[in-house]
């Protein structure tokens, strides 16, 4: 049996004022594998990895990487280790080129291997032409995809990227995940955090589901979106304002208690989503008490969707994931 | 083991520099005080020079008298505000990035300790050139202008632990750019602009303990008379004193940041 490459066993992590960040986490990652976090802000995803990558002490608990301790073995996890934080961190007044170097370096990569690795992680990130300009000048997608060949100058055994797509164009996204893509079909383990579903869909085995530092849910995007079962059911409705609106939420939820296909009902600005078992059944019956006399609540526009990791978010969470993030806490000194 | 250590400070060394001099505000904030006071005092004193206590220090010029404390004002301008690029690394994640690599912590301190001798050591060079320019000589020649550079950046690398030290404890850069001016009257006290004959006896008393002083007497000869060895060993051990103590707290506070 192959040992996993990340091992985690009841990671707890409390800050100092007593923000339980991360509340007693175990996974484990195989050789290969690509898992994803996905959590809304302030789950525990950032402090989660700044532990894996032995820059925060963690509270109680044991975590392993590659076999070796973060606590008592951290310069053998860190030669093993590639690392993006959420927010790219660079030296501005070096250039792109220079920037690679340096990290290659302090991993002890080799003269000619170096200067090979570099020109070959420049190209890849199709980073050539602006090589020799200071990465201080860089737009926010050279810089996150220069900090990204950083991570993988060394070639390393495990990958951890936290949210390695944030503040990037569609298509960069796409060619982004096509690359690391590759990268894990070349064997390096990879661990990711994301807000993004669609990222974790396309591009995880595994996805995690992580709330208030706890994991809530894990399975592969096709389980997960398995264990839902039912349809998700869009329902828009004609409304003369939010408040408006707000009261066709417990209109609906009136007409429809005791409908027995019915999982969930989720308000949202433009009308209400439904979770309900075999929709196409369903409908005929749904429309049919909504339509009931005395009621004025009128359906302008109807969707049936499959499960999407979205509606697994929601069922675990209670809640839709927000989009914006921050990952360095601000130090106020005096 | 040790040779890691070396090989890891020479290269956050050579980033550290080339961060430094890539920024011409940077060079040029440095040499434009001391310019500036060594250009305006020389011509405003210029007659200060008759009084009988300059007589002694052997300058036959105001501004031969006010070159060499102006190029220990210089390696003093170079590291004032020098504890505040680790301290935006630090918050900028940059130094996690270095810690995150199989590297010795205190490399990266190093790292960006080590270079200040090359800053100061160039900056105070730049002034000691201009200052000839000016009409100032330098009796013991190119060695003595080598010996001038050494002294000067030995002292700035000590005396940058006065930025260190406050950076990275407040982890703040206005706090380390104010602390910063508490340094500034032990410059102007220092015999930068008059000799100790001229001044109070209490100031007579500080300068025989300021390290500034002991930095431009040991220069003032090698500029208008010749090698004087007491007064640069004198030097030497006020600035290995100073150096041990700050950068001993410079080294403690950078561990209590990055435990
Ligand atoms: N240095 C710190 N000191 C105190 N509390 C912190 C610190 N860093 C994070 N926290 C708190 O810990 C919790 C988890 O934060 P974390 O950054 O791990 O979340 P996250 O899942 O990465 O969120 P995001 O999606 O916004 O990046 C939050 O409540 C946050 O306020
Ligand atoms: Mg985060």
């Amino acid at each position: 049996m192959i040992s996993p490459i990340i091992e985690v066993e009841n990671l707890v992590k409390v800050y100092p004022g007593g923000t339980r960040a991360v509340d007693g986490i175990s996974f484990n990652v195989e050789p290969g594998e690509l898992l994803g976090f996905l959590g809304p802000n302030g789950a525990g995803k950032t402090t989660t990895i700044r532990i894996l990558a032995t820059l925060l002490a963690a509270t109680s608990g044991t975590a392993r990487v590659a076999g070796f301790d973060v606590t008592t073995q951290a310069a053998d996890v860190r030669r093993r280790l590639g690392l993006a934080m959420q927010t790219p961190t660079l030296d501005a007044f070096a250039t792109g080129r220079e920037n690679i170097e340096l990290i290659g370096r302090m991993h002890r990569v080799g003269r000619a291997e170096l200067k090979r690795r570099t020109d070959e992680l420049l190209e890849l990130m199709g980073l050539t032409d602006v090589a020799r300009k200071l990465a201080g000048t860089y737009s926010g997608g050279m810089r996150r995809r220069l900090d990204l060949a950083c991570a993988l100058v060394h070639r390393p055994r495990v990958l951890i990227l936290d949210e390695p797509t944030e503040g990037l164009d569609p298509q960069s996204r796409i060619a982004l995940w096509e690359e690391l893509e590759r990268i894990s079909r070349d064997g390096t383990t990879m661990l990711l955090t994301t807000h993004y579903m669609e990222e974790a869909d396309r591009l995880c085995n595994r996805v995690a589901i992580i709330d208030n530092g706890r994991i809530v849910v894990d399975g592969t995007p096709a389980n997960l979106k398995a264990g839902i079962g039912a349809d998700s059911v869009t329902l828009q409705l004609e409304a003369s304002g939010s408040e408006d609106m707000a009261r066709l939420h417990e209109e609906v939820r009136g007409l429809l208690a005791g409908f027995e296909s019915l999982e969930s009902v989720t308000p949202e600005p433009f009308g209400v989503r439904l979770a309900i078992r075999d929709a196409g059944r369903a409908i005929p019956e749904l429309m049919r008490r909504l339509d009931r006399n005395g009621h004025d609540v009128h359906v302008i526009g109807l969707a049936v969707g499959r499960p999407s990791l979205d509606d697994v978010f929601v069922k675990y969470t209670g809640r839709r994931i927000r989009t914006e993030a921050a990952d360095q806490p601000l130090i106020l000194g005096w | 083991m040790i040779g890691d250590f070396f090989y890891e400070a020479w290269y956050l060394s050579l980033r550290t520099l080339r961060r430094f001099f890539r920024v011409p505000a940077n060079w040029i904030g440095i040499i434009f005080f001391p310019l500036i006071q060594l250009f305006v005092f020389s011509q405003l004193f210029k007659d200060i020079i008759q009084l009988p206590g300059f007589r002694s220090s052997g300058s036959g010029s105001y501004l031969a008298y006010l070159a060499p404390g102006q190029i220990a004002f210089t390696a003093f301008f170079a590291v004032a505000w020098s504890g505040s690029a680790i301290l935006v690394e630090y918050r900028n994640g940059y130094m996690d990035k270095l810690r995150a690599t199989p590297i010795f912590r205190v490399s990266i301190l190093v790292g960006e300790l080590a270079p200040l001798f090359i800053e100061s050591a160039i900056m105070a060079g730049g002034i000691l050139l201009l200052s000839v320019l000016l009409g100032a000589t330098i009796k013991t020649g190119l060695i003595g202008a080598a010996l001038i550079l050494v002294l000067s950046g030995l002292f700035g690398m000590a005396w940058a632990g006065t930025s260190f030290v406050p950076a990275l404890l407040t982890k703040s850069e206005q706090a380390t750019g104010t602390l910063s001016l508490v340094f500034f009257p032990i410059a102007f006290m220092s015999t930068a602009f008059v000799p100790p004959a001229l001044m109070p006896g209490w100031l007579q008393t500080v300068n025989s303990w300021n390290p500034i002083t002991f930095l431009i007497e040991a220069i003032r000869p090698l500029m208008v008379s010749g090698y004087d060895w007491a007064a640069i060993g004198k030097a030497l051990i006020a600035i290995a004193v100073l150096g041990l103590v700050l950068q001993s707290a410079t080294l403690w506070a950078f561990r209590r940041l990055t435990a």
